[in-house]
């Protein structure tokens, strides 16, 4: 289990500007299925970031999988996947075979090997028609599925998604969900303001103005965050 | 304009990117220096349609092509048929035509990441000045890539404008563009770190 822990040591992340948006921070997780939950600018996608390294804490330290996310970020950076909400800004190459390549370069595999991985992680997310099509010709849950699948074929230990189903309709949402939450063998932090995603996590942790105010059982943490809107 | 890749199994798709590029670009130097003889100009013709078939996609693709073409040509005649004899016109204009069009055949036949393999192999000398040839190669890969995204949030803008019944001005148009492009670069540059690139 410590393997796949994700441990934060009183991390304090300051933006420029003097905003804190990550405040004196400790936590420990280890579940497979991680949902971080919490109002607009509350910290969460801060957290989500130092993961893997795209932020870097003002103090503190982050050790996930055992590994520095600022010293050791390119080893880190192949142990642990990020998907981002906007599925247009993820895509890197022209067509969709091509994108999910890019995620294996420097990686000393022959061509013939990552022919064959591009292929059979395409098949697995159900885009094996479209390897040559050019990747912005996809709909908004095909590009998702594309963005998953470029982060998955560098067989990564965690994925880190932030609000990936913030853009998507409802069927998309699902598949994407689904495919996150009960296909992927990997430990997964998901980001979302989609409670049902949540209430499918096996830990739910909360945050409210960059402070963690609440962790544990998806179902309790919810309910107390629901009733605390209401109040406000 | 940026004519993506087709899959197929003609001469052209077989032929390494390099040898491909190195053909076309002595086709194109071949073009733009021929005298301006119109049995040269419609060799040229023939050249590119030959081409075309050869690659297996038909002359309705080159007049495709073509068709997006148009205004260039438009604009090429207009600004030259009032000083220029009409031959050298015509010449100018099928060569400019002949070398996009042969241009295009280079991308429609070959992959994205060999041709910009083949650009990486052929800029490796320039490591002594300090380039680094992958970059260049995947800053090609990305301004392909990005392309279609920009104009399609210049599309978005323009409906925006129009929903609002904003009549079309053009720093009202530039100046959201140029947000919305920054605003995408940084979040490319995001999901490149993410991807291990640094």
């Amino acid at each position: 289990m410590s393997e796949r822990a994700i441990v934060l040591d009183n991390v304090s992340v300051d933006y420029p500007g003097g905003r804190t948006a990550v405040r004196e921070l400790s936590v420990r997780l280890n579940e497979r299925r991680i949902a971080v939950i919490g109002s607009n600018g509350s910290g969460k996608s801060t957290f989500a970031r130092t993961l893997n390294g795209l932020v870097t804490p003002s103090t503190g330290t982050v050790r996930v999988h055992g590994l520095d996310p600022t010293r050791q970020a390119k080893e880190l950076r192949r142990r642990v996947g990020f998907v981002f909400s906007n599925p247009d800004t993820q895509i890197i190459m022209p067509t969709v075979a091509e994108d999910a390549a890019f995620s294996l370069r420097r990686r000393g595999l022959s061509r013939a090997e990552i022919a064959a991985r591009v292929a059979a992680a395409l098949e697995r997310v159900g885009l094996s028609d479209y390897a040559d099509s050019p990747a912005h010709s996809l709909s908004g849950g095909e590009k998702q599925l594309l963005a998953l699948c470029a982060v998955l074929i560098g067989e990564p230990g965690l994925v880190v998604a932030d609000e990936p189903t913030a853009y998507l309709d409802g069927v998309n949402s699902r598949r994407i969900a689904g495919f996150l939450l009960d296909q992927m063998p990997q430990q997964l932090v998901l980001v979302t303001h989609d409670l049902r995603l949540a209430a499918r996590c096996d830990v739910a942790v909360r945050f409210d103005g960059g402070r963690l105010v609440d962790q544990g059982e998806p179902g309790p943490v919810i309910a107390r965050y629901e009733r605390d809107q209401d109040l406000a | 304009m940026i004519s993506l890749y087709r899959p197929g199994d003609s001469v052209f798709h077989r032929l390494p990117a390099g040898p491909k590029l190195l053909v076309v670009m002595a086709l194109a130097l071949a073009v733009s220096l021929a005298p301006a003889e119109p049995w040269l100009l419609a060799g040229t013709a023939v050249l590119v349609s030959g081409g075309y078939l050869l690659a297996g996609l038909g002359l309705a693709e080159a007049g495709r092509q073509l068709w997006t073409l148009r205004w260039l040509v438009v604009v090429m005649v207009v600004s030259q048929v009032f000083f220029l004899p009409g031959r050298t016109v015509a010449a100018n204009v099928v060569r400019v035509v002949a070398v996009i069009l042969l241009a295009n055949l280079v991308t429609l036949t070959t992959r994205t990441d060999d041709l910009v393999d083949a650009i990486e192999r052929a800029l490796a000398p320039l490591r002594h000045l300090r380039v680094n040839p992958g970059r260049v190669a995947l800053m090609l890969s990305m301004t392909i890539t990005t392309i279609p995204v920009i104009a399609g949030y210049a599309a978005q803008i323009r409906e925006a404008q129009r929903a609002r019944g904003v009549p079309v001005a053009p720093l009202a148009f530039v100046v959201p563009l140029l947000v919305m492009a920054l605003k995408h670069a940084d979040d490319l540059a995001d999901a490149l770190t993410a991807r291990g690139v640094d």
